[in-house]
């Protein structure tokens, strides 16, 4: 590089930055031009949160060079954070997986097969299994990472091909509760707002999010906005943990894990003690419910929240803050001109999650602060396709394309004709959720299992029990992956993957944005796309099965290449037949419409030209939302049309305090929670490949609060042991007052043996959601040793 | 040697102290301030991994908020993948247990 292409680089670096918070440098825009000789830049969406930053990834002879942010992008207004800025070294990394793997036995080395034989075996493996025990003997274990039309034609071969509805994802562990909340709450999956809502709220109630670090760049705008307007906008952090997100925190309540029903209660009772409800809201939209649905009255939610005066809260959340501090947000959260809630794994990985859904939920309805600008009920979401591919594609075992209960024989029925597969084709019954699937793969029950781009040998709560079913030999694994991983190292037959920008395809974020990642570089080896995988294996599952059915699931696809034809068709099969007249009708957001648009479309979108307008920015609203006035049943300006309710209103509901599935005791005294680390993400199968990113954090460490770290004699450095009814880790200590007192903190990257959480976490479930309580279990907390020195770990 | 665009939010109150902080930064070139308390600057490393540093060190002022990063150019690392260099890998490559 010589001087002075640096300088036009240095000086396009400078004005994409003062762009964005509109500083006139005096710099000429020439530089920009110079800087971008024979650099191509490719817009996609970034591939590591849930928050859909759009991108552009920079690409110099068929090779990426660099990233940059799209300032035109309504999600992230050109800011990328750390991790995304990197994720484009995965794509020329020696380590990643270039050609297909196969080994008879787990105890066999793996060797390299080619594509024919490995599809073949696939499929072998897969009809045997069939064979032996039908639908219930296979299963497709997802990820909220894969694009939509991955997610999408693995369940239409689950499905309509294998008669199964055994297709799970790693959203199961992360957003089920938010999932249920909303469709319990509101009546539809999904929020009805989204980040537009950021710059016109008045306050903000933070709780089980460190957003500072989760989702950084949603972070900067909380941030801006409370900057911008310090003395009219409130930040509310509620949590048991002081994080980067407290920093800017008018008030951080820190309560013992579990105990925040209680104080979602009490902030409910401040609100309708002092008559700061929305009285008219509540008559005109709302409706009460306890138990199963049962309805009942707005003087029994009264008398029931009653109970939870600030007093007995505050005493019950630990007596960490004063009653009224309850009564203080509860007064912010109610009078402010619009409140937006946030919250992420702290509410949805508990044995209650729904329940904490519903209550955060509650506090929105009782005030009216939904449907209007600037106040929203917002679910953050960690993974790029969670609510795209999965939530709304089908990828979990009870619900269909669209939004379709699986035991809705209609709605099912509307599927097999949209696919041309017999009536009855589709199962009647939901399939195993994620931690059942796994239970019956360790009784043998599952003999056949596609895990395409997650590791749950390492994600799973209590993992160590799992792995003993994914060990058995007689449950044949396959694996669809970008880099090896614990679970690739119990697979029988492992397949190189495509990596982002590798492919065509669309990713579906948080707030209800669907945006199309277009191939940018070819992939190295051998690797393929999922969905020509998925194809080729079909056609495979058809011959050895002799079934004409499968055959039919892939007929509209023979024939298209990978790179574009063949996901668009997926997609346009989706779009057009299944999302019709469903809430997330995404009819409008063809490829040629998601190709023009900086920041995709937002569903529900009917048409094409309502799609190029962006979409629906506030669902449910008449003249905002289409589907508001298409459902419309009444002269008033919101119409809540969501299937799962329909009575078409919002429901609040009585939900009492609940405590953990695991509560500290005599034996194992303290709380351990988990979590995210800004640098690295999930499994550390990508993050801790960048050495920018793992040196930052090459490992997990214990979080001590100081009170407890004296009590124990443990100082910063000191090796930890971290031990549950479940299993053991061994980590360094690091000695802050960030967890409350009682209570430890560990990361969930790190793959060594000695400091994979998993092995402690607990696999409760919650009975609504099914999603484990990750968040809570007990623990025993004892000093082993000095300071040791300690190597990163990843295979 | 990468280069990458940053808007630093400060506490508008100490942005002042800030700058002097970034001054002291011989990878930071700082292009601007505003009274919102936005710095926008170039950081010019020797390598990724001095960037992450240098963020890394910036983002821990207690008066800096965040660091935005919009523009990331490594192409010099690019031309050395192009020219057949594998880039830095901070652990051995392991292939799945019992690969050949």
């Amino acid at each position: 590089m010589t001087q002075t292409r640096r300088d036009f680089i240095k000086k396009a670096a400078a004005l994409s930055a003062a762009s964005y918070v509109s500083m006139n440098l005096p710099i000429d825009k020439i530089n920009l031009a110079r800087a971008d000789e024979g650099v191509v830049w490719h817009r996609g969406s970034c591939r590591l949160c849930g928050v859909g930053c759009r991108v552009e990834l920079g690409v110099k002879d068929g090779v990426p060079m660099g990233l940059r942010g799209v300032a035109e992008s309504r999600t992230n207004f050109g800011y990328v954070c750390m991790k995304g800025t990197y994720f484009w070294k995965c794509m020329r990394h020696p380590d990643r997986l270039t050609k297909p793997l196969y080994r008879a036995k787990k105890s066999d080395a793996f060797k390299e097969i080619s594509w024919d034989k490995a599809l073949d075996i696939a499929a072998d493996q897969f009809a045997r299994a069939h064979k032996a025990g039908g639908g219930d003997a296979v299963a497709y274990y997802g990820s909220g990472q894969s694009l939509t039309e991955e997610t999408y034609l693995f369940q239409k071969i689950m499905r309509g091909g294998l008669q199964s509805n055994n297709v799970e994802g790693n959203p199961r562990l992360c957003m089920a509760s938010a999932a249920a909340g909303y469709l319990s709450s509101f009546g539809a999956d999904e929020p009805i707002g989204g980040y537009a809502d950021f710059e016109k709220a008045h306050c903000f109630f933070i709780i089980g999010s460190n957003t500072a670090e989760a989702h950084p760049v949603l972070f900067r705008r909380i941030m801006r906005r409370k900057l911008d307007n310090p003395n009219t906008v409130k930040v509310i952090n509620i949590d048991p943990r002081i994080s980067q997100t407290s920093r800017i925190a008018d008030m951080h309540l820190q309560f013992m894990p579990g105990t925040d029903l209680a104080l979602l209660n009490a902030m409910a009772n401040v609100i309708m003690e002092e008559k700061l409800y929305d009285a008219e809201f509540v008559k005109n939209y709302a409706t009460f419910r306890k138990g199963e649905a049962e309805q009942t009255t707005l003087e029994d939610f009264k008398a029931q929240v009653a109970k939870y005066t600030p007093e007995m809260a505050a005493k019950v959340c630990g007596g960490t803050f004063k009653a009224d501090d309850i009564r203080t947000i509860a007064r912010w959260f109610a009078k402010s001109k619009g409140t937006v809630s946030l919250w992420t794994m702290g509410l949805n990985q508990r044995k209650r999650g729904v329940w904490a859904n519903n209550l955060v939920h509650n506090l929105h309805i009782i005030t009216g602060q939904l449907v209007k600008d600037g106040a929203d009920s917002l679910s953050l979401t960690g993974q790029p396709n969670a609510c795209g591919g999965v939530r709304e594609g089908g990828g979990l075992c009870h619900i269909l394309p669209g939004h379709r209960p699986v035991e809705n024989e209609k709605l099912r029925r509307q599927v097999e004709a949209a696919w041309g597969v017999p009536e009855g084709r589709i199962p009647a019954a939901p399939g195993l959720h994620t931690m059942a699937m796994f239970s019956a793969i360790n009784e043998g029950k599952i003999k056949a299992i596609w895990i395409n781009c997650t590791s749950p040998a390492q994600s799973l709560p209590n993992c160590t029990l799992y792995n003993k079913g994914m060990d058995r030999d007689d449950v044949f694994i396959v694996c669809t992956d970008i880099f090896p991983t614990l679970t690739t190292q119990k697979a029988n037959l492992v397949l190189p993957a495509s990596f982002h920008f590798e492919k065509t395809g669309v990713y579906g974020c948080t707030e209800r944005r669907s945006q199309l990642t277009r191939k940018a570089i070819d992939s190295p080896g051998e690797a393929r796309a999922e969905v020509w995988i998925v194809r080729e294996w079909a056609r495979r599952l058809a011959e050895k099965m002799n079934d004409p059915v499968i055959a039919q699931c892939i007929k509209p696809f023979e024939g298209l290449t990978e790179g574009y034809e063949l996901p668009k068709a997926i997609w346009d099969e989706y779009t057009q037949k299944l999302t019709a007249g469903r809430d997330n009708d995404l009819r409008g957001a063809t490829y040629a419409v998601l190709e023009k648009m900086a920041d995709g479309v937002q569903w529900p979108a009917p048409t094409e030209e309502f799609a190029l307008t962006g979409g629906t920015v506030k669902k449910f609203v008449k003249g905002r939302d289409p589907m508001a006035t298409t459902e419309s049943r009444n002269d008033l300006p919101y119409q809540f049309y969501g299937a799962a309710h329909p009575d078409r209103t919002l429901w609040i509901w009585l939900r009492e305090q609940a405590d953990p599935e695991e509560m500290p005791d005599a034996e194992y005294p303290f709380y351990l929670s988990t979590g995210r680390i800004i640098d690295h993400w999930h499994t550390m199968s990508m993050t801790g490949r960048i050495p920018e990113l793992l040196r930052a954090n090459p490992y997990a460490y214990v979080e001590v609060n100081p009170k407890d770290a004296d009590r124990l004699g443990i100082k910063p450095g000191d090796m930890v042991e971290i031990k549950s009814r479940r299993g053991v880790n061994l980590l360094p200590a690091k000695v802050y007052a960030g967890p409350v007192e009682g209570m430890v903190f560990v990361y969930w990257h790190d793959q060594h043996p000695d400091r994979m959480i998993n092995k402690v976490t607990k696999d409760g479930i919650d009975p609504g959601s099914k999603e484990p309580e990750f968040k809570i279990c007990a623990v025993q907390v004892k000093r082993a040793s000095d300071p040791k020195p300690l190597e990163p770990y990843i295979v | 040697m990468p280069i990458s665009g940053v808007v630093i939010a400060s506490l508008p109150s100490e942005t002042n102290d800030v700058l002097r902080f970034l001054a002291t930064l011989s990878q930071v070139e700082v292009h601007g301030a505003d009274e919102k308390g936005n710095i926008v600057a170039v950081l010019e490393t020797e390598s990724s991994d001095e960037m992450e540093k240098i963020i890394d060190r910036i983002s821990r002022d207690q008066n800096v908020l965040h660091v935005g990063l919009t523009y990331l150019n490594a192409e010099d690392e690019a031309e050395r993948i192009i020219q057949g260099e594998e880039p830095a890998r901070p652990f051995g490559f392991r292939k799945p247990s019992g690969t050949t």
